[in-house]
């Protein structure tokens, strides 16, 4: 792909900027040839424009998936769970796989928007919109499986401390109603985050709409956005506090989704590296999903200069990070099982790396250990067809490591005459495949209907953004595109 | 729920529901419409259809009276008396038990039946019945199911080409009638009954009856796994057919020759207490168990010692171990000379010395017990050496022999093949078969279905219209056990009556009532029959009504007779016949044997279509809804047979397909047939489960047959099993040791599982009032089975078909774990056998992790479940280190049924105290909650504290070993604080912290040191013995 790198002009134009990035030690990433108003045009686009055939096609195969998952949710309601593989001893198989599998992905757009945020690295605002955006979708498509992984689960709300008539309130001792908590709040808090960062964006989205209908549409939920400077002040404040609150949650969250495991008796899961290596191996997961949408993205709507090469790598080195965390967590997991001379938790770890699952475990091994290790050079490191393929490998691997850790560890624990095979039916992969369904579609919904990059954000990083006399006249700063950083009342 | 037309003036059109206020109305309603009564039972009972109108007028009168006192009852319009308790008024929910018994394999067992509003739903064993002692085995506890199976044929039926004519029963009287007439004019000629083996006098006296007034008429004799061996084996020793009884408690050394005396063989139930009680004589002479055999049965599974042979060299090797005895200089008086020629020549000599010696020290404290399949002459045989021993006499003699009820039976094959002849010849003009299934279970070569169509009228006395039916011309409905009235004498001379507990649902009829029908009795029906034969049985008495109900309150009409004396043996004769028998035969994996089994659950295919059993695993092979061909691991390999291969076994012109099975221990060059599957018309459950092996057993090789050929056929069929992980991977699970180890060291096994010295997470509870514990002996325990099958049926547990035990979804709250032992698969060290159900642990895992508070602790330390409150997470499943917890993935109850709803009648059965659980919900074992809680009601009416023996679960109720033990342990005296106070005592996973509250005590094994693995070869077994670090693992 020639149009992964910067032309000459163009690197020698960074050479000579200074934006506010470089300030922090960060280099540019957008061209500083940008201008304000070609970030609107180019983000705006794909919601103001034609719908590409590209949209209608994906969406038109997300929408089936939907249908799949509407249909198995439905039989799963008239049959019961008994229609997946579940069984004893493996009383939790594909269907808690795909809730940590989901909500793992979902860390990185909370890390990306918070904790980057925190950190103010300024490159992360090309991406952290469409990351988010990703963090909730995947988070609905997370609440679907312990939903309806019970046995009764119209009466789901057994969990939820309501008080009620039979004054018995939830078990605060279970992990699951730690569960409820950890991601209701997540949930929460991703939502009202996302929804803040977008408030400034819907306010040019209505002031360029051309219907009265999206007028109104956006302009509701833009809720009365001006621009004003009292707007922006009271605006970075809040989106500082909820910055603020979701950090810990990028943390929390996965943390308490490993205690499911790691509070329980069973060898393999009772291990207390489980809250660390689970939020590494969220981030990881999260980050190749992201960049496997953004690698998509990116071509289909033509905004390679807003996400570019450089954006990608920083990627890339985070997943080469947070990819050889897991390694070392796999590794000291063996060693612990040895070093413990608990031979339950022995023979646990001894039959994942040669037992009935043993090809699961090897899977796991290689995408998430073995071909990351490819980042440490730089070429395939900005190769966008190698880092499509190994994020897609991570997402496969990171599924295969909640499978290995929930099924392996429960199909031979401590009785031998107990132990057991799990093997999927067609309703656990309807389900599966279902849930892509539902996540593609509203992805799909989201890249028409709402700005998928966060145009003011991306604006604050250029180097015209932030006009600095002592260096001289910018000659990219003139009135019209300042005005254009704020949105601009209607024409 | 439709709703109903307020006032509906008109007539209603067809399919609306009638309305009707009176029984006359009723009545004519149905005459009007006769589909009306499909209303009346809207469920389905309503296939009483057939039902005659007397009948259903008794019925319908009797219900009615008693409606405004105690609701839908269906009760015997006879008088019964419950055994103990005897509320002044039926009182719904409280049961009542009343004693009645049953037979199994010509024993007869006496019962108590709970039963609630008059509906019977569990069967225990009755304590003052000698082979009870409370106890009972599977089949029993299963039988239960059988009386409600959905199955059982409604009316009677004439039949004509395939199709059958529905008939009431009033045809079926008019029937016996002209059968009467007939036969009265020909004294009988022409006239057959073809019966099962009796123990009932009520029997005796009838076909006396019939056979005075039909002086021509002849009764036979048929079950495919009978006695007739030993009968004959003991009429060649002593000249009579004496019944031999062995007391394992008192024998100190006990051969078992081919015989699963703690499964399938005639009094395993007794049989297994006093086993039991022998093992557990750990400071006063524990027995040692040597078993010879050519399957690998339960009983071999219990060995100290076990040799596994094929089936023809079984008589060599006692021949040869006599023949050692005569070198040990014991005196076989004039047959010394014929025994003491065997030669012992392929044959484990090193084993049958010190098996002489053994019993040569231990003279009249042995017992030499010789398996039903082994020929008469071996039987004799090992009276003779028991006789030699002087086991008959002594102040406990260990063999002590008791007369049959019914002297006449000679050996069944000779006599069904007599009634086969004289249907081929055409004399036969009627045939009554009364129970049993011939044509599906009759020797292959036979052909008795083509012989039965020959005769005129054939009437088949029948539960189901099964496949001898198919061949009959009239089928009249057989009335269950707990249906009708009986009698039966054990071996011992104990008279019980078998009472009704419901009146037949079906109508139905007994044998008993059938012949005093055609006997011409006035009053043919089961009560006055019975109550006849009491009355000439026992002493004379001014009182017998009051001795009546005496007999009906207790069960039990006459107690124990003394012992028979055993006569003199005819030496000649059992001489002559030795020196009689056939060659050799040398078995290779070129010519392999075939012993035909009794299945363990099937027994001989009478219970085919009872779901309990179906999926009930078997012991030892674990398969569950099939039979295999079992094979030993060598052989399997040896014919390049792997496991699910469908193999062909033939046997002259007759030819069967099965799958093999491989399981380790299994003698080589040896296959194992079970007998009792492959039903074609068992019912909705049975049919076409399994293999019907009865094809290639013939009437000349009724029980091992040697000249067969086995053929790969090409393709696998899927098996279920329960337990596919035969080894313990070497951990401290079902622990045990030798004597001398335990001696050593009597706290050998909470030495290998102690409990961790960690701080509990919560304060520990401390129990005052009761504290509901459980111990399981080990030591004790057989591995039958017998609890799970009483678990399911007082839990109302379902049963979920042969796919989803595939899946791994079965539903058993206890379930019996066996590990093999050692190092060879093919011959395993040793067997353990580990029931395991809910430990209802102090630290539970399952209750901490439950977020809705499902499963929480009772004050008692039960660990309860709420099952309105489980919404079904499965995490304490996951979390659960014993995997006791079951999970309703699916609405078990109805899963399998086509109809989509439980059977009407297979409802009745329900134990109204247990809730019948939905989908989505999880269970386990309760410690019977609901007996708790009963027992404490009852007391706090009566005001009197709950003692020991007051409440029991059902598994250990059932228990025939005793194993299970269930009480109080705050109670210092209890039996269970008693045995959980032992010193082989130890908790299962102690190590991990959970507490439980249901504990192990420690199996020790007694090998002859003579024999033991480390004086033959120290180098081979490096590993010290019972480490368990074996892995003999079936390769599926």
């Amino acid at each position: 792909m020639s149009d992964a790198t910067f032309t000459p002009a163009e690197l020698e134009l960074m050479k000579g900027a200074e934006s506010p990035i470089e300030e922090l030690g960060e280099r540019n990433l957008l061209s500083p040839t940008m201008t304000f108003n070609e970030i609107t045009e180019s983000v705006c686009a794909p919601i103001e424009g034609k719908t590409p055939l590209a949209w209608w096609i994906g969406f038109a195969i997300a929408f089936t998936g939907l249908g799949v998952l509407g249909g198995s949710i439905t039989w799963l309601f008239w049959k019961g769970v008994g229609i997946w593989g579940n069984n004893s001893p493996v009383a939790w198989a594909w269907d808690i796989t795909n809730f940590v599998w989901w909500i793992g992905i979902g860390h990185a757009g909370t890390l990306i928007s918070a904790i980057l945020f925190l950190f103010r690295q300024k490159w992360r605002t090309s991406i952290n919109r469409f990351a988010e955006a990703m963090t909730i979708f995947a988070v609905i498509c997370a609440g679907i499986f312990p939903g309806l992984h019970t046995g009764r689960p119209w009466f789901d709300y057994y969990m939820v401390p309501i008080p009620n008539q039979m004054s018995i309130w939830p078990n605060f001792k279970s992990p699951l109603i730690w569960d409820v908590f950890a991601v209701s709040t997540y949930a929460t808090v991703s939502i009202l985050f996302w929804y803040v960062g977008l408030i400034p964006d819907l306010a040019t989205l209505r002031d360029r709409a051309k219907t009265k209908a999206r007028r109104i549409g956006f302009g509701f939920f833009a809720l009365g956005w001006r621009g004003s400077n009292r707007h922006w002040q009271v605006y970075e404040r809040a989106y500082l506090i909820l910055a603020g609150l979701s950090t810990p949650l990028v943390l929390s969250v996965h943390s308490v989704v490993s205690f499911d495991f790691a509070t329980s008796v069973e060898p393999g899961w009772h291990t207390t590296i489980f809250p660390p290596y689970f939020v590494a191996g969220a981030v990881f997961s999260g980050f190749a999903m992201v960049l496997t949408l953004m690698l998509v993205c990116r071509t289909v709507f033509g905004l390679k200069n807003i996400v570019t090469m450089k954006h990608l790598e920083l990627m890339n080195k985070i997943m080469l990070l947070t990819g050889s965390l897991v390694g070392y967590a796999y590794a000291m997991e063996f060693f612990v099982a040895w070093y413990s001379g608990n031979q339950y938790e022995r023979y646990v770890f001894i039959n994942r790396a040669t037992g009935p699952y043993a090809w699961a475990y090897w899977s796991m091994i290689s995408c998430n250990v073995i071909f990351p290790q490819i980042f440490w050079f730089k070429r395939f490191r900005t190769s966008i067809p190698v880092m499509f393929a190994i994020s897609i490998l991570i997402n496969i691997g990171m599924w295969f490591e909640r499978f290995v850790i929930i099924v392996t560890t429960l199909h031979r624990d401590y009785i031998p005459s107990g132990w057991g095979m799990f093997h999927p039916t067609m309703w656990d992969i309807g389900i599966y495949v279902g849930s892509f369904g539902l996540f593609f579609t509203l992805f799909l919904l989201f890249l028409r209907w709402i700005p998928m990059i966060a145009i003011a954000e991306v604006k604050g990083t250029l180097k015209h953004a932030h006009p600095h006399p002592h260096h001289g006249a910018d000659p990219m700063h003139d009135e019209a595109s300042a005005h254009d950083a704020l949105p601009a009342p209607a024409e | 729920m439709s709703k109903r037309e307020p006032y509906q003036l008109t007539p209603a059109p067809a399919g609306v529901r009638k309305h009707w206020k009176s029984l006359e109305s009723f009545e004519a309603s149905v005459k009007e419409h006769d589909k009306s009564a499909d209303t009346e039972f809207p469920l389905g009972v309503g296939d009483i259809e057939g039902l005659s109108r007397r009948g259903f007028l008794t019925i319908a009168g009797a219900t009615t009276a008693l409606l405004g006192l105690e609701g839908c009852i269906r009760r015997p319009v006879e008088n019964i008396l419950p055994y103990s308790q005897a509320p002044e008024y039926l009182n719904p929910g409280v049961p009542m038990h009343f004693a009645t018994v049953t037979e199994r394999r010509g024993e007869a067992v006496g019962l108590l039946v709970n039963s609630y509003e008059g509906r019977p739903t569990k069967i225990e064993g009755n304590p003052d019945h000698p082979s009870s002692g409370g106890a009972t085995d599977l089949l029993m506890q299963a039988s239960i199911l059988d009386l409600y199976d959905p199955d059982r044929a409604h009316t009677p039926a004439q039949r004509a080409g395939t199709s059958w004519t529905t008939k009431r029963f009033s045809d079926v009287d008019t029937l016996l009638a002209n059968v009467t007439r007939t036969h009265t004019a020909d004294r009988g000629a022409g006239l057959r009954f073809l019966a099962q083996p009796t123990n009932s006098p009520s029997f005796v006296r009838m076909r006396a009856a019939i056979l005075r007034r039909y002086p021509e008429a002849k009764f036979h004799t048929w079950t495919p796994v009978n006695e007739s061996n030993s009968r004959e084996g003991a009429r060649l020793a002593f000249g009579q057919p004496l019944v031999p009884q062995y007391d394992y408690d008192q024998a100190r050394v006990i051969l078992s020759v081919d015989s699963d005396f703690l499964q399938t063989e005639q009094g395993a139930v007794a049989a297994t207490r006093s086993f039991a009680h022998g093992r557990n004589r750990l400071r006063t002479g524990m027995n040692r168990l040597y078993v010879v055999e050519s399957t690998f049965s339960t009983t071999g599974a219990n060995a100290d010692h076990r040799l596994a042979i094929a089936p023809s060299m079984v008589e060599p090797f006692l021949r040869a171990l006599a023949a050692a005895l005569v070198q040990e200089h014991v005196d076989f008086g004039p047959i010394g000379a014929v025994i003491g020629a065997s030669p012992a020549d392929g044959l484990d000599a090193r084993f049958i010395g010190a098996l002489a010696k053994d019993l040569v020290a231990n003279r009249s404290r042995s017992a030499i017990v010789v398996g039903s399949r082994q020929p008469k002459h071996v039987h004799a045989l090992a009276f003779v050496i028991n006789g030699v021993l002087g086991n008959f006499s002594g102040v406990h003699p260990t063999v002590t022999f008791g007369n049959p009820v019914d002297t006449d039976e000679g050996d069944q094959v000779t006599d069904v093949t007599a009634l086969r002849d004289a249907l081929r010849a055409g004399s036969v003009k009627t045939l009554f078969i009364l129970g049993g299934n011939p044509v599906y279970d009759a020797p292959g070569d036979m052909q008795f279905a083509e012989s039965l169509d020959k005769a005129e009228t054939s009437i088949h006395l029948s539960a189901f219209r099964d496949e001898t039916s198919a061949h009959c011309t009239w089928q009249i409905p057989r009335a269950h056990e707990l249906e009708t009235w009986g009698d039966q004498r054990s071996i011992n001379g104990t008279l019980a009556v078998q009472q009704p507990l419901i009146a037949p649902l079906f109508g139905g009829r007994s044998d008993i009532e059938v012949l005093a029908h055609l006997a011409g009795e006035a009053n043919w029906r089961g009560y006055y029959v019975v109550r006849q034969t009491m009355r000439e049985a026992l002493p004379t008495s001014l009182s017998f009504e009051s001795d009546w109900r005496r007999i009906l309150h207790r069960g039990i009409a006459a107690a124990a007779q003394p012992f028979v004396a055993a006569p003199p043996f005819r030496t000649q004769e059992v001489a002559t016949a030795l020196q009689q028998s056939p060659a050799r035969h040398a078995a290779s994996p070129q010519s392999l044997e075939v012993v035909f089994a009794a299945d363990a659950k099937m027994l001989d295919g009478r219970h085919a279509n009872n779901a309990w059993l179906l999926e009930l695993p078997d012991p030892m092979t674990r398969i569950t809804w099939d039979n295999a061909a079992i094979l030993s691991p060598r052989t399997a390999n040896a014919l390049g047979i792997a496991n699910s291969d469908v193999i062909s076994i033939t046997r002259g012109s007759s030819s069967i397909s099965i799958v093999a099975w491989m399981l380790p221990g299994h003698p080589d060059n040896t296959i194992t047939l079970p007998l009792g599957w492959g039903r074609t018309a068992a019912g909705r459950y049975g049919n076409g489960q399994g293999t019907n092996v009865y094809p290639v057993r013939h009437s000349d090789a009724l029980h091992f047959a040697t000249d067969v050929r086995v053929a790969k056929r090409g393709g696998t069929y899927r098996i279920s099993q329960t337990q596919d992980h035969n080894d313990m991977a070497g951990r401290p699970i079902a622990l045990e040791g030798t004597l001398a180890e335990y001696e050593a060291d009597p706290l050998f096994a909470v030495k290998r599982t102690p409990t961790p010295r960690a701080l509990p997470l919560w304060r520990e509870v401390q129990y005052r009032g009761h504290k509901w514990g459980m111990t399981i002996d080990l030591n004790a325990c057989t591995g039958c089975n017998t609890c799970v099958i009483a678990c399911q049926s007082e839990n109302n547990i379902p049963t979920v078909g042969k796919e989803m035990v595939a899946q791994g979804r079965e539903m058993h709250w206890i379930r019996i774990d066996r590990y093999f032992q050692g190092d060879d698969v093919n011959a395993p060290e040793a067997v353990s056998f580990q029931p395991l159900a809910c430990q209802h642990c102090e630290e539970a895992p399952c209750e901490n992790v439950c977020p809705v508070n499902a499963t929480v602790h009772s004050p008692e330390g039960l660990n309860d479940m709420a099952y309105n409150r489980c919404i079904g997470t499965r995490y304490c499943a996951n979390n659960c280190p014993y995997k006791v917890r079951r999970f309703n993935y699916l609405n078990w109850q109805i899963n399998h049924e086509a109809s989509g709803e439980v059977p009407a009648t297979k409802a009745m059965q329900f134990n109204p105290n247990v809730t019948v659980r939905t989908r989505g919900v999880m269970e386990k074992c309760s410690y019977c909650v609901q007996r708790i809680e009963m027992a404490r009601i009852a007391r706090r009416i009566t005001g009197s504290g709950l003692h020991d023996g007051d409440i029991t679960s059902a598994c250990a109720q059932a228990c025939p070993a005793e194993a299970i033990i269930f009480g109080d342990l705050n109670d210092a005296n209890s039996r269970v604080s008693q045995k959980a106070n032992q010193d082989r005592h130890y908790k299962l996973l102690a190590e991990i912290g959970t507490q439980p509250r249901t504990t192990y005590l420690a199996r020790i094994t007694n090998p002859n040191p003579e024999l033991s693995p480390a004086t033959a070869a120290p180098a081979a077994h490096g590993q010290a013995h019972g480490n368990n670090e074996a892995h003999t693992e079936t390769h599926r």
